[in-house]
């Protein structure tokens, strides 16, 4: 550990430590395993690691929401996914065990809202269902009863009845579910 | 300000996730970030393009907007880094223009939060096995994790029953213990025998009752008998106390989620993916889950839109077969304790030393676990036969055990009392006998030392029982499997399954069994414990080698409340037995109450010590008077209790409105925004 200590300066890892939910050990093994992704050691902290790269990480590789996760978190011009190591700080703290009710609601939105337009469509929850259930033909619920899961949904949760989940919305569904908090989580 | 209360409380019901009070305080705000944050403008332009204009202003907005409030954290914020970065920076300038005394309030807020939760974190760190409950978590999902969880809380719950004991029970005795009379060399052959029937050598010894003799510490309010009566009355209060408070919190979650507001398909896919999952194949059964679950509740809105179809003769014809199928379920509840009857029978029978009595000595656990493992499977193969939707088969299923794992032990302790003994209570109006056992014998037996025995026998027996099924069964089986996987006999036995039900029963079983033994055998927590370390190993072997995920989806927060609850049952059957125990053995005979008529009169001499004022106080506590104001404080109380539900309900339906209101209002402000934004971009 104390080998890796000295490549992060330390008013950047105090920095971090506190804008993130992330603890010392963890951001030093986060630039660890970043710089491993990197090819080079010490490299510039806003150079970027390509979205295959970051997922071929085994904490994200068989998740079927990887994608949308890398896209969520990346701050590239370009849209492609890929992330610098605060990127990656930001992922990991918005997945860690101490982050917040709120915020991990807030991610988990972004994270479920496939076409970015702020609202959870049926199409949306077309994809998520897809994805919780497996996206190959035999894996997938039948057109019948996926028409009958998102009536169910958008009833359930769809307050001011105009066809789609807005944020509000799917936060006061979230802040409910006791298992959320514990499933929402990645750690290195 | 009244609206803001109002989202507070609305907050507070329905999370207890929301860590500490200031971060929901502050939701007001957070939903307007949100919508910000989420808006399609925000979202197509990051940050970088600092030579346009209009995002330079959206972008001044939107940190205008998340500026709000510096009392949060700045990680609370749902930006990037460098975001937050920026705001930083600005907040630093405001702290600049504002007063030192602020500015170091502010920092001594943000130095003691981190030192909560540092102090917090410390403590969760200490707790043991967190890394191998988080890899069999990754593994295997959250509901095994759940059993493991209640595995390490019973640990805990009797590494604390060690603590008491050592200190009010254990220590006095041995430091102010008397001189000990019986010098005969032990036995050291019969020594294996002893330890695992709990009689010969062990008999003497600290295990059990009959050692914790009156000593030399011997005031009115301060001797080993009182110590002994305190420690074991502290335990079974304790114990109350916690377990009740588990069950409460946890059944709070479970009403909060539960049928009370009908969204369990939402929580299913919004928080259905368990995103520590890490290898792809738990990850692929991950999804079978999820999409056998979804399939299973589609199917249950089907079966309730046909069962209202039902017609007449279909509804009789129904009924008439689960009557019968209930009187199958309780003939074969009926046989199995006329089986634990029998072998307590045999058990009893054989009283000379040899091999097969040790191993007749054994027969009435061995029967139990034998019907505790047949019959739970027998109830998943009635049920389905009921025609009931899922859910309720499964949870009837589960009724069914949980009677049967209780019942039997309660059969068992209560044929064990009644069976050689003239306890009136068991001879049903015959004619009580007597001449009581321990005149005849006592020199030889100890009543309260038999009881204990039973127990330390049930203990042991448990333990066996984990080694053997893992090593005897859970393995071979296995194994075969692995290097056989195309010969008939694999194929037929198929993979292990970790079943969660049947082993928490287990633990709630043995838990019980400590409860009812604690006061007869001092030592059993402390072999608990032993027991439980020894049992995590063997159940983590067992999980991480030889079992594939469960196809049934197990849920964290309701099964939690039900295995509490059935501790709860467990605690309370204990608690009756301890008490028709009490009543039952002639304290005279051996152990700390020695001499006294029954085990309470130990606190009469004290209260003979005090002087008057208290002694009228206690008596006048103990009186019927005292009683009535206590019941009618109660009632008042708890009528209290009820009526602010009731208006905490009605809050909830009110903030449900509240909350249509709420976003259909920032709906309009949306539209007004981003009219107003491309109003703004058009003379461009």
């Amino acid at each position: 550990m104390g080998g890796t200590a000295s490549k992060l300066p330390k008013e950047l890892l105090s920095e971090y430590q506190e804008l993130t939910f992330l603890t010392k050990q963890e951001i030093l093994l986060a630039h660890k395993r970043f710089s491993e992704l990197q090819g080079r050691e010490n490299g510039p902290y806003s150079s970027r690691v390509s979205m295959e790269k970051i997922l071929t990480l085994p904490e994200l590789k068989s998740n079927p929401f990887r994608k949308r996760i890398c896209h969520v978190f990346s701050t590239s011009d370009l849209r492609d996914g890929s992330l610098t190591f605060e990127d990656f700080l930001d992922l990991l703290s918005a997945f860690s065990d101490s982050a917040t009710l709120e915020i991990k609601s807030h991610y988990a939105f972004r994270i479920f809202d496939f076409d970015d337009d702020g609202t959870l469509d049926g199409r949306d929850l077309e994809k998520l269902v897809n994805c919780l259930t497996g996206e190959t033909d035999d894996t997938r619920l039948t057109a019948e009863e996926m028409r009958q899961l998102i009536s169910n949904i958008l009833e359930e949760s769809d307050i001011d009845k105009d066809g789609t989940v807005n944020p509000s919305e799917f936060q006061h569904v979230i802040s409910r579910s006791p298992d959320f908090v514990s499933s929402f989580k990645i750690v290195l | 300000m009244e609206r803001e209360d109002k989202t507070i409380t609305f907050q507070r019901l329905l999370s207890d996730e929301s860590y500490s009070s200031d971060l929901s305080s502050d939701s007001c705000e957070y939903y307007q970030t949100e919508i910000f944050g989420l808006l399609p403008s925000t979202q197509t332009h990051r940050r970088a393009h600092a030579d346009d204009i209009t995002h330079d202003q959206n972008e001044r907005l939107r940190l205008d907007r998340i500026c709000w409030n510096p009392n949060v954290p700045l990680r609370n914020l749902p930006v990037c880094l460098q975001d937050k970065r920026d705001i930083r920076d600005r907040q630093h300038l405001q702290k600049r223009s504002i007063g030192s005394w602020d500015a170091w309030r502010r920092s001594q807020q943000t130095t003691r939060r981190r030192l909560k939760e540092q102090v917090g974190r410390a403590v969760s760190g200490l707790l043991p096995w967190r890394h191998m409950i988080h890899r069999i978590e990754g593994q295997f999902g959250v509901g095994v994790k759940a059993y493991f969880v209640f595995l390490r809380y019973l640990l805990g719950l009797n590494l604390l029953y060690c603590v008491i004991i050592g200190g009010s029970v254990l220590v006095p005795t041995l430091v102010y213990r008397g001189e000990s009379t019986e010098t005969q060399n032990p036995d050291w052959s019969s020594l294996y025998k002893d330890m695992f029937v709990g009689s010969g050598v062990l008999e003497k010894t600290a295990v059990f009752h009959s050692f914790y003799t009156r000593g030399s510490l011997n005031g009115a309010c301060l001797n080993t008998p009182l110590l002994f009566l305190l420690g074991m009355v502290s335990i079974i209060f304790l114990s109350i106390i916690m377990l009740v408070r588990r069950t409460v919190v946890g059944y709070k979650h479970s009403w909060i989620t539960g049928k009370h507001f009908s969204s369990n398909l939402s929580y299913k896919v919004f928080s259905g993916w368990d995103f520590s999952i890490q290898s792809p194949q738990a990850a692929s059964l991950k999804q079978n889950f999820t999409r056998n679950e979804l399939k299973m509740d589609l199917e249950e809105q089907a079966f309730h839109a046909r069962v209202k179809q039902r017609t007449l003769t279909q509804w009789v014809r129904l009924v008439l077969f689960r009557i019968l199928l209930n009187l199958a379920v309780l003939c074969l509840l009926t046989g199995s304790f006329m089986l634990i009857y029998y072998a307590i029978h045999l058990q009893q029978s054989c009283t000379d030393e040899s091999t097969e009595c040790v191993m007749l000595k054994y027969l009435p656990p061995i029967t139990m676990t034998l019907i505790n493992i047949a019959l739970p499977r027998i109830f998943t193969k009635i049920s389905e036969f009921e025609d009931y939707s899922l859910t309720i088969q499964l949870n009837l299923t589960l009724i069914r055990s949980i009677f049967l794992k209780l019942a039997s032990l309660s059969i068992y302790l209560f044929f064990f009392i009644c069976a050689d003994k003239d306890y009136q209570f068991c001879q049903f109006g015959q004619k009580k006998n007597t001449l009581k056992p321990s005149q005849h014998n006592s020199t030889i037996l100890c009543e309260e030392n038999e009881f204990g025995k039973e127990m330390y026998k049930l203990t042991i027996f448990n333990l066996l029982e984990g080694f053997f099924s893992a090593f005897c069964v859970a393995y071979p089986r296995t194994f075969l499997v692995e290097k056989f996987p195309s010969s008939r006999l694999a194929q037929i036995l198929g993979n292990n399954q970790f079943e969660i039900t049947l082993n928490v029963l287990d633990l709630v079983n043995s838990q019980t069994v400590m409860w009812v033994g604690v006061f007869y055998c001092p030592l059993l927590p402390a072999i608990s414990t032993l027991r439980l370390l020894i049992l995590y190993y063997i159940k983590k072997f067992t999980v991480m080698r030889c079992c594939a995920p469960a196809q049934r989806m197990f849920r964290t927060a309701s099964s939690s409340v039900l295995f509490h609850f059935t501790l709860l049952l467990g605690l309370f059957m204990s608690v009756v037995t301890l008490v028709v125990n009490i009543n039952r053995f002639n304290p005279g005979g051996c152990g700390p109450f020695n001499g006294t008529r029954t085990v309470f009169d130990v606190t009469n001499d004290c209260k003979e010590m005090l002087p008057n004022w208290a002694k009228s106080t206690i008596s006048y506590i103990s009186s019927e008077a005292f009683a009535f104001t206590l019941i009618l404080a109660e009632v008042v109380i708890l009528t209290s209790y009820v009526s602010r539900g009731r208006a905490n309900r009605k809050t909830i339906e009110r903030l449900k409105d509240m909350l249509v209101m709420c976003s259909s209002d920032k709906r309009f402000l949306v539209k007004q925004h981003s009219t107003i934004m491309r109003r703004r971009q058009r003379p461009r």
